[in-house]
């Protein structure tokens, strides 16, 4: 995965202080919301009996749209739900906010639950805590781009000449200052859902909901939105949740990624993990086609130093090209290839930690990952922690 | 067979019914009566005070700048021709008459449909009495009237009332009903009040259908006008009555011309309202 990392968030005025990255902003407690007039009774019948979502569907002609969901996302996180449709992602990224309401379970933002909040409260929570950009982008096409950004400050009451210094603020972030007197009739479809995003983030949230921002632009438009969202959302520190039905998409912008089929998580990871462990065969189907050279890492691929010193007494291990615990395939293979030797040593913390010969690249670019690995990972945290 | 009988008996309830009502609520129908007039004289005056060629002007003025510059000449030159063919007094009495019931059943069906649209519940009651209203034929709205309010222009502008309601009603009902889901989302996403999803958000989205509904009101209160000529509304409307009942066929063709005129001149200027209101909302 590309290294994006946290720029100083010093100098921008819309960015909190300090990130603690380890801060749970939206804590979701195995939330379930069942659609049909007879809910509250397959909810019921759920909890006790614990019936399938088919079964729910022939006894009580109730849909099951999200089925036990637990997931955290941390300040300063993008978290990808990835999902094709009729998977309930969409369903799952409207409790967040409590456009809909959980059938049972809790939905905590910001360490409130939202059940508990009065109509103010929650107006309160989705006007600074939470912003949303949606598909159809939603801009309203009696007002202008600028007055469609201000949208969020309007509503709670902030003047004018405030509300529109920081939706210019805003809109200069996505690049488009020269279009703020225009209607949206006039933007192109890229440019519309970077008004979304403006408007998203003039409120300055702390979580951004995206709901499959980007599914309906072309690709190219599409591939240089991911980018700038993954960048702009990183400069300012937000945490978003992004909904999308393209794993590409999720590999591309997620820092971690969570799998939906039929209502529930079936695997929540880096792209990393998903693709070197699939849960099962439905996410190993998924992840078939994706390429390993930029996703698999070396500490996936290395092998045992000793093993390795034993089979070639000649060599000297101290003289290998090094490369770090993080140098993915792609940078790898470069690395062999300027080599004398068939081998890399992988270095932490300036120790020799592991071995890449030319046969572990091809292991990774398979996607197959090596027990040694795995478990020196685990030890390296251990001990670090 | 008793069939006759019944009908007879279900004829003497109604007429008993109107009778005592009549009777009863004499001081309202009265009071009714004298708000209506005093309402229908003090619009009369507005537009009859004037001299023609002033109105005809203001006309010409009010088209050039929601129309056009043809338009403006085409209507400020055909008022001119009713003045010319004597039907002045008449033509402002009957602009006047559908001006006043028409404000007036804007006033009441826009609230009433903005409250229908955003209450299904109210909307149900409501949908059933409109269909009742816009079936049953235009006159019928004029024998109750009169037997209540009398012989004048306050009968002829309840009727009217009673016709240019059913439109605006549904329209407004209507345009605020379609307001896109994905832009309800939207608001409750940004945490809007009640009052700021209607005023910033339905309400925009409604505004071409509620125009459209002014319109048909308006309308709808020119065909009304004509017929309320029966019951002394006076105004073209009167004249077209008379000239039908002693046959005199060249006075009701010059009537006829200025109501078309009168007609089609804010028919265009309520369609021009209709388009900058949609050409902005899209």
């Amino acid at each position: 995965m590309r290294e994006v990392r946290n720029t100083d968030s010093t100098g921008y005025e819309m960015t909190t202080a300090k990130i603690d990255t380890n801060e749970v902003l939206v804590d979701c407690q195995n939330v379930w919301k069942i659609f049909g007039k007879s809910a509250p009774a397959a909810m019921n019948a759920v909890v006790q009996q614990g019936l399938t979502k088919s079964r729910i569907l022939q006894d009580y002609s109730c849909v099951v749209g999200v089925s036990d969901v637990s997931l955290q996302v941390r300040r300063g996180e993008i978290f990808c739900i990835m999902g094709l449709s009729g998977s309930g992602k969409s369903t799952l990224i409207r409790l967040l906010n409590k456009l809909i309401t959980p059938s049972s379970g809790r939905v905590i933002v910001k360490g409130k639950d939202l059940s508990s909040l009065n109509a103010k409260e929650l107006r309160e929570v989705r006007a600074r805590h939470i912003g949303m950009v949606f598909q159809s982008v939603a801009l309203l096409p009696n007002r202008t781009v600028l007055e469609n950004t201000a949208f969020g400050l309007e509503v709670q009451g902030i003047g004018k000449a405030e509300r529109y210094q920081v939706a210019e603020r805003a809109l200069a972030k996505v690049g488009l200052s020269e279009w703020s007197s225009r209607y949206p009739s006039e933007l192109s479809g890229g440019m519309q859902q970077r008004v979304g995003l403006a408007r998203a983030i003039t409120a300055d949230p702390e979580i951004i909901l995206m709901d499959e921002p980007f599914s309906a632009l072309d690709p190219l438009i599409r591939r240089q939105l991911q980018d700038e969202f993954r960048q702009l959302t990183k400069e300012l520190g937000k945490s978003a949740v992004f909904i999308t039905h393209d794993l590409d998409e999720a590999i591309r912008i997620g820092d971690r990624i969570a799998i939906m089929k039929d209502g529930a998580i079936i695997q929540v990871g880096t792209a990393e993990d998903i693709v070197l462990n699939p849960a099962d065969d439905y996410v190993a189907e998924f992840v078939a086609g994706i390429s390993r050279l930029h996703l698999v890492k070396a500490h996936s691929v290395m092998t045992p130093v000793e093993p390795f010193k034993a089979a070639n007494p000649g060599c000297d291990v101290n003289r290998l090209i090094k490369a770090t615990l993080g140098a993915d395939i792609n940078e790898l293979i470069g690395l062999t290839m300027k080599s004398e030797r068939d081998a890399l040593a992988v270095v932490d913390d300036g120790v020799i930690v592991g071995i890449i010969t030319p046969r572990d690249l091809l292991r990774g670019v398979q996607g197959i990952p090596n027990e040694f690995a795995a478990s020196s990972v685990a030890a390296a945290l251990e001990t670090s922690a | 067979m008793n069939t006759p009988d019944f009908s007879s008996q279900f004829d003497e309830a109604i007429d008993s019914a109107l009778g005592w009502l009549a009777d009863h609520g004499e001081f309202i129908f009265d009071a009714a009566n004298a708000v209506l007039t005093g309402v229908y004289k003090a619009v009369l005056w507005c537009v009859a005070f004037p001299p023609f060629y002033v109105i005809a002007a203001l006309f010409a003025l009010l088209g050039w700048r929601a129309v056009g510059t043809r338009f403006a000449i085409v209507s400020g030159l055909a008022l001119l021709f009713c003045a010319l063919i004597g039907l002045w007094p008449e033509t402002v009495s009957t602009l006047a008459l559908v001006l006043t019931a028409t404000i007036l059943a804007l006033v009441v069906a826009i609230p009433l449909g903005v409250v229908a649209g955003l209450a299904p519940a109210f909307d149900r009651v409501v949908d059933p009495c409109l269909d009742l209203v816009q079936t049953m034929p235009p006159y019928i709205y004029l024998l109750p009237a009169i037997a209540l309010l009398g012989y004048g222009p306050a009968t002829a502008l309840l009727a009217t009332f009673i016709v240019a309601l059913a439109p605006a009603l549904r329209l407004t009902s209507l345009g605020i009903r379609m307001t896109p889901k994905h832009f309800i989302e939207l608001g409750d996403a940004s945490g809007v009040t009640g009052l700021q999803m209607f005023f910033k958000i339905r309400l925009p989205f409604a505004m071409p259908s509620i125009m459209a509904g002014v319109n048909q009101s308006l309308m709808m209160a020119f065909g009304m006008v004509v017929i309320a000529g029966i019951v002394g509304s006076g105004g073209l409307g009167e004249s077209i009555y008379g000239a039908v009942r002693t046959l005199d066929i060249a006075k009701s063709i010059n009537a006829a011309i200025a109501i078309v005129i009168l007609t089609m001149i804010l028919d265009r200027l309520a369609q021009s309202a209709v388009r900058s209101r949609t050409g902005e909302a899209q």
